[in-house]
């Protein structure tokens, strides 16, 4: 004790009662991780539920007239779009895009991805954020897959009825229900997307040809049903598939609005910045699990509290004798309540410290991913510090009440 | 010197037909440099004069002073209590009381940071070196023998430079030969500090170390 150093009442006592205090601290680090956790897997939802978007660098997402699409709504437009859209003056670059979540057979085990078309030759992922390899360099057979997918590059991927080379790796790039994203060209998607069993192929080819016996037209030229099953034919009449989306990269950020003031009046589609896209994802996909996470942790921090407030409270009935020798001694008030409200702040402080540890050995793997920003650890612990405060609050009252005379009593 | 005076001191609990008078018309004067004992049976009234002189329990009438102050007038504090205990007071009890998480240095330290000591580890060691426990001073209260304990509780009991030590049946927990030391340290302590001490005790064998005895009897003083 150095000489002016006032003595730390709550310190002494938690040195000599350490194993109490340690027990207790790690009971409240656990109800404080369960808290981190929540936090962080809101944070995980809302990271995964905006990573592509960002992920996709585009100023503008032109969508389906009346559709928020193409991730919070379904939003389907002609291919044909992202030629009008690259004639528009101040866009730099118009890019179909297609987004499908599948799963699909691999290797003994089930692959559950989403699937994003890129729109060859204009977008290529080379803006994608790659941990490893390279950007699609062919039209055909490429693609990107997140890292969670377990697919090494060079490994080869049967997806329809082709093989997918991996030539690109990200990391931590998924669609909002968490899943890992694989990049093809729109081609390769559609491709990807539309392959059906063998059966069902037939199967249509058969329906095709009795629709056309149902024509005067077929009825009168049997070789029109002929053709109906022919594997090779296409019907003209057929539109292409459809894409989900054209996005847009201005050519200067000064005509992002002129843009959208363009692309806006067309009657065909509704335009969005990646922003709203943003928001539409949060407020459509993340808004039932955040207010129930919010719900959950709402009701660990009051279980929290009032744990501290009762275990606080006991240490402080465990002590009323010193205190009212203290307070015969003449110790303020303030010096009596300081104690009790310290070592609250301790076990608090030393159970977050315990619950950050735990949490961050935790966390990694849990299934689906707890993201900690530096907001939400300042925020629990500000938390932690409101609520380690209130439970001092009945320790306090307790042993301000306490009447000196008890020192004088046998 | 005066240390402290009480002028017809009286404290009654409960009312009507429950009505107990533990004190009825106390007068008594304690002088600097002083031991003196208080004597008398169970129920007589012994604890109760102890706190209202310790300005623990407030007189119903009365006056005291302290150091020619006046503290307590009709049953009312003219200043504050807890003011008044640190600067004047000290207590030591039936048993020392010690709190058990901190050494005996830091039980007699914290008594003379309480106290506005300027330095009060100093101040600590002094008065365990004075009352020959200062080989213990880094012992628990729970690893120190009675006798110990006692005497690390009455040199908390100086950490203030009190005007006026009040001890109620300190001697309670101690065998003869303890209690006699006990006994003895209490008069050093009057005469050494110039403190007027006042004890509580029902040992009649240690009343020669006594400068003043009162007995006290149904709440009336008997000197």
């Amino acid at each position: 004790m150095a000489k002016g150093t006032a003595m730390n009442l709550a310190l002494l006592e938690v040195r000599r009662h350490i194993g109490r205090f340690v027990g207790t601290s790690v009971g409240v680090a656990l109800l404080f991780t369960v808290v981190l956790a929540m936090a962080g897997i809101y944070g995980g939802l809302v990271d995964d539920a905006t990573v592509l978007v960002r992920a996709l660098h585009s100023d503008l997402w032109v969508v389906q007239k009346s559709t928020r699409g193409p991730f919070a709504d379904i939003s389907r437009v002609d291919p044909t779009l992202e030629k009008r859209v690259a004639g528009v003056a101040g866009v730099r670059i118009a890019r179909a895009f297609t987004f499908q979540v599948l799963e699909r057979p691999y290797s003994g085990r089930s692959l559950r991805f989403a699937l994003v078309g890129l729109s060859w030759t204009e977008d290529r992922g080379r803006n994608l954020p790659l941990v490893a390899g390279r950007a699609l360099g062919q039209s055909h057979g490429e693609i990107i897959a997140d890292v969670s997918l377990g697919l090494p590059i060079g490994s080869v991927t049967h997806l329809a009825t082709e093989d997918f080379t991996v030539v690109g790796l990200t990391r931590q790039v998924l669609a909002s229900s968490g899943d890992p994203v694989i990049f093809a060209t729109t081609a390769d998607a559609q491709l990807i997307t539309d392959d059906l069993p063998t059966d069902a192929v037939r199967t249509e080819r058969e329906r095709r040809a009795a629709r056309v016996l149902l024509t005067d037209v077929g009825r009168s030229q049997p070789a029109f049903e002929d053709l109906a099953k022919d594997p090779r034919w296409k019907p003209p009449a057929l539109a292409a598939a459809p894409v989900n989306a054209i996005l847009v990269n201005v050519a200067e950020p000064g005509q992002l609005s002129d843009v959208r003031t363009a692309l806006s009046r067309w009657p065909d589609v509704a335009v969005y910045s990646s922003g709203e896209q943003e928001r539409f994802l949060l407020d459509g996909v993340v808004e039932k699990p955040r207010k129930q996470l919010a719900l959950f942790s709402i009701i660990l921090v009051v279980t929290s509290s009032v744990l501290i407030s009762a275990l606080i409270y006991m240490m402080t009935l465990s002590k009323s004798h010193d205190i009212a020798v203290l307070k015969l001694i003449g110790a303020p008030v303030t010096r009596i309540a300081g104690m009790v409200l310290q070592q609250s702040w301790l076990i608090g402080a030393v159970g977050y410290a315990i619950a950050l540890a735990v949490g961050s050995q935790a966390f990694p793997h849990f299934p689906r991913r707890v993201v900690l920003t530096p907001w939400a650890i300042g925020g629990v612990g500000t938390l932690v510090f409101l609520v380690s405060t209130l439970a001092s609050i009945l320790g306090v009252v307790h042993a301000l009440r306490i009447d000196p005379g008890r020192a004088l009593e046998a | 010197m005066e240390a402290l005076r009480a002028e017809g001191i009286s404290k009654s609990y409960g009312e009507g037909d429950t009505l107990v008078r533990a004190l009825g018309n106390v007068s008594l004067r304690l002088e600097a440099g002083s031991v003196v004992a208080l004597l008398g049976p169970s129920g007589s009234g012994k604890s109760t004069l102890v706190k209202a002189l310790g300005l623990v329990t407030l007189p119903d009438t009365g006056q005291i002073w302290m150091q020619g102050q006046l503290v307590v007038e009709d049953g009312s504090a003219v200043t504050s209590l807890r003011e008044l205990r640190r600067r004047h007071l000290g207590f030591v009890f039936q048993k020392a009381n010690l709190i058990p998480f901190m050494t005996a240095l830091q039980n007699v330290a914290i008594a003379a940071e309480i106290g506005g000591e300027p330095d009060p580890s100093n101040r600590a060691s002094e008065l365990l070196r004075y009352l020959d426990v200062s080989h213990r001073e880094r012992s628990l209260p729970a690893t120190l023998s009675g006798g110990e304990q006692q005497r690390v509780a009455i040199a908390r009991a100086l950490a203030n430079r009190p005007s006026i030590v009040l001890a109620d049946e300190p001697t309670a927990a101690l065998d003869k030969t303890r209690g006699r030391a006990v006994m003895e340290l209490f008069r050093r302590v009057a005469h050494e500090q110039q403190s007027a001490v006042l004890v509580v005790t029902h040992d009649h064998r240690t009343l020669d170390l006594f400068d003043v005895q009162y007995e006290l009897e149904d709440g009336q003083l008997k000197s």
